[in-house]
């Protein structure tokens, strides 16, 4: 299934921009937000959390409460290809998430 | 109420009725019917923006991720059509994701049909509109519970 771990390489080439700019800054990682809304239930936020990036329970309750009380969390970070597909990831869950560095 | 999905088998059954299935059947068809851009809000709940700050590396990333996730969504709603059939199903694991996936696309997109922007938004539903939310959140936090037994 496309959105499962490990399977990475089925999806698209990410957006990597050739002419990257001055502000670039390899080292720092870019965040994966995910972003409250009144519409998905808790208990599906956690599952997609855990099914998605294999946290356990307590971890993926912690990061739901956070975007529920303070309206967004950084789920995951690393390197621009990998944020792009965790939030092609999340999004085909029904999940807003955005990235930024 | 009766629970309409259960761990078995190494999967889920289901056991939907009729007017379950026919309900989930229009809801199917409302998905298949959005278009892919314009003002529809729930077109739009589901084409949210990736880069908040970008629109030049937004409008790539939907360019090249957003056929992928058209035809994801497609073959999600395709075993979606497929567990509505005659009589009780049984779904493996990653059916039933799928189904999971569709039944909660579904209720973001009449959410946003309804005007559900901020939690607040809620007590203003119509009785009608509160009823269907509700309905297909009872369904989803059911699959939920049974799916999460899996991981």
């Amino acid at each position: 299934m496309a959105y499962d771990r490990g399977l990475i390489s089925t999806h698209p080439t990410p957006v990597i921009d050739p002419h990257v700019g001055e502000d670039q800054d390899t080292d720092r990682p870019w965040q994966v937000i995910v972003w409250n809304d009144p519409v998905n239930t808790m208990s599906y936020v956690v599952y997609v959390f855990r099914k998605l990036f294999g946290y356990d329970e307590n971890k993926a309750t912690e990061l739901m409460l956070q975007v529920h009380h303070e309206g967004r969390a950084s789920v995951s970070d690393g390197p621009r290809e990998k944020a792009e597909v965790d939030c092609y990831r999340l999004q085909g869950h029904g999940l807003w998430a955005t990235m930024e560095h | 109420m009766q629970r309409r999905f259960k761990a078995s088998r190494g999967g889920i059954d289901v056991d939907l009725n009729a007017d379950e299935k026919s309900f989930l059947t229009e809801l199917l068809e409302i998905l298949a019917g959005l278009p892919r851009t314009g003002d529809d809000p729930a077109s739009q709940r589901l084409r949210v923006p990736v880069y908040l700050d970008d629109p030049e590396s937004n409008d790539e990333w939907w360019r090249l991720m957003g056929e992928e996730l058209t035809a994801a969504r497609n073959d999600d709603r395709r075993i979606f059509q497929r567990a509505l059939g005659d009589g009780p199903g049984h779904l493996s694991n990653e059916e039933a994701d799928a189904f999971l996936r569709v039944l909660n696309e579904g209720r973001l997109a009449l959410g946003a049909r309804f005007g559900l922007e901020v939690e607040e938004d809620h007590a203003r539903l119509s009785p009608e509109q509160r009823d269907i939310m509700d309905y297909l959140g009872w369904l989803l936090e059911d699959l939920t519970s049974e799916l999460t037994r899996s991981l």
